[in-house]
């Protein structure tokens, strides 16, 4: 694999407690990411999955949160950081992709507005320049880069399209590591698969590291190298994926995985055998 | 588009027509005096007569109808600007900006809207040249009037200042300046048109009621309100009908941009 040696540094290391008023939400959380690696982080809604994206990103408003520990990437303290550099880093460093494609677009700009806004965000240089670099986005994430498509509204695209136009917007500046926040749970299943194919590629194509956030285990199994389960707020197992699914440690990873619907036919699930004998 | 609306539309569409070419249907001018016929009753010469001093009120109605249909949108544009700028800056900043913003808001309509112009009005000197009344009664209007559409900016940009696409866009290492800018005010725009439409039917009944008080735009330049003020010595409808003719335009015009904006009031 081009990137193994790579996925040997480590990438981001994060130990953190995060506290909104009075009421913890992360607690000394434990993480840690190597360049170029899928990392999974899974855990049921409210167990402070955002919430630690948002902690790496700083984007916890100060005000109403309370975050302590520390956050190494790459070589800089993140919690340490000024404003203005962590804004350095949003974006052409770290990146992100939200869950809802249609409401993360805003959707009074046009696509073209809105990759140009992320361009020139950490670039500067020649409009011929930026579009330069906006075809090869979205040729990278296999979306048409003609005037008539760029000027389209987001309310104008399916929801696979505008998920793709996130991602080409996240990726612009090749970042080091993408957070995808719940990036595929709004999607139906074909659309969901194209996107994780699309990350997977662009993770070997670039060696960019993804931390892969989701509550639909299926997908995770499908993409991430390693996972971390988040449980009210503390890692409670961390492991390979063939680990935590073949071999689950703690509880709670072990409830999750008991949860995993799957098919059985009806002579091998009781509840449908006696509902066909009824029938019959 | 329903008849009435349809109606509303022709209504407007005739009467600023016949504002816009006032120069050409009454050449002679809004102040030119007719001595040899003061008080005159309509004829073909004077369409709908004359006032006290000879002037010929079908002039001063398309001179007046002229100044308030461009006063009102103007001091509209204002305040709508004014309430971008403030109630849409204090709700993106949030915390203590957007409570400031608001106690500010609330200071001023607790004060009825009316009874604060006229004060104002009335504070400064009344004794000045037509154009500088004009000046003076739009920049009142404008200043005065945009505390309730701030209020509802303030509201709309708090929304937006949480929502997915901000964040994103955040994310993706935009200062605080884009944001406002690229990300917050393109969303303002169907709020800021509603408010801008909204404002103007108020802004022309305000600039009626200071008009009649003598408070708004000075002789011998006219106004609606200018005009309605002939209507305080009336003493019978029936006598003279067509002194009624602004007070009717006024109420029409109010009445056609009340029935085109009731989809506006909606979106605001």
């Amino acid at each position: 694999m081009a990137f193994k040696n790579s996925q040997e540094k480590t990438l981001l290391s994060a130990h953190i407690s995060v506290r909104y008023a009075d009421k913890p939400v992360l607690r000394a959380v434990q993480l840690k990411i190597q360049c170029g690696e899928v990392l999974g982080l899974v855990g049921q809604s409210g167990s402070g999955k955002s919430t630690l994206a948002m902690a790496i990103l700083g984007l916890l408003e100060k005000k109403r949160t309370h975050t302590e520990g520390n956050i190494r990437f790459q070589d800089s303290e993140l919690l340490q950081l000024s404003e203005r550099e962590l804004r350095a880093l949003r974006g052409r460093a770290i990146a992100l992709v939200l869950q809802s494609p249609l409401s993360s677009l805003n959707p009074a700009l046009k696509i073209r507005t809105q990759l140009k806004e992320a361009w020139r965000a950490h670039a500067s240089g020649t409009s011929e320049e930026c579009m330069t670099a906006i075809r090869a986005c979205m040729a990278s994430v296999s979306l048409p880069s003609d005037d008539e498509f760029l000027r389209k509204y987001p309310s104008q695209m399916s929801v696979g399209q505008a998920q793709r136009v996130l991602i080409a917007m996240a990726v612009m500046h090749r970042p080091a590591l993408l957070i995808a926040d719940e990036a595929t749970s709004a999607l139906d299943v074909i659309t969901q698969s194209e996107i994780l194919a699309l990350f997977r590629h662009l993770n070997r194509s670039t060696g960019m590291a993804i931390l892969y956030i989701s509550h639909d285990l299926a997908s995770v199994a499908g993409i991430c190298d390693r996972i971390a389960i988040l449980h009210q707020g503390e890692i409670v197992e961390c492991g390979t994926t063939e680990q935590i699914f073949t071999n689950p440690g703690h509880n709670y990873t072990q409830r999750l995985m008991a949860a995993i619907p799957r098919v059985l036919s009806a002579g091998a699930n009781p509840q449908r055998k006696s509902e066909a004998a009824a029938a019959r | 588009m329903s008849l009435g609306r349809k109606l509303a539309c022709a209504a407007l569409v005739l009467v600023m027509s016949a504002s816009a070419a006032a120069n050409w249907l009454a050449p002679a001018g809004y102040s030119k005096q007719y001595r040899e016929a003061t008080n005159a009753p309509p004829s073909h010469t004077h369409w709908l007569g004359t006032d006290e001093i000879g002037r010929d009120r079908f002039a001063r109605v398309l001179y007046g109808t002229r100044i308030s249909l461009l006063l009102a949108p103007a001091a509209a544009l204002l305040s709508t600007l004014m309430a971008a700028f403030f109630g849409g800056l204090a709700g993106y900043l949030g915390g203590a900006w957007a409570r400031t913003a608001m106690a500010v808001t609330d200071l001023f309509l607790s004060l009825p809207w009316l009874f604060l112009l006229i004060a104002a009005r009335a504070l400064m000197p009344l004794n000045v040249s037509p154009l500088i009344s004009v000046l003076v009664t739009f920049l009142l209007l404008g200043l005065l009037g945009w505390t309730t559409a701030a209020r509802v900016l303030c509201t709309t940009a708090a929304s937006l200042r949480t929502s997915d696409f901000v964040r994103q866009a955040r994310a993706a290492g935009l200062t605080g300046q884009r944001l406002f800018w690229m990300h917050v005010v393109p969303n303002l725009k169907p709020v800021l048109y509603a408010q801008f439409w909204i404002s103007i039917p108020v802004f022309i009944l305000s600039e009626a009621n200071l008009g009649i008080l003598g408070l708004g735009v000075a002789e011998p330049m006219p106004s609606w309100g200018s005009l309605l003020k002939e209507l305080e010595g009336l003493v019978s409808v029936g006598e003279e009908p067509w002194k009624f003719a602004p007070l009717i335009l006024l109420a029409v015009v109010v009445t056609s941009f009340q029935l085109l904006l009731s989809k506006q009031e909606e979106a605001a």
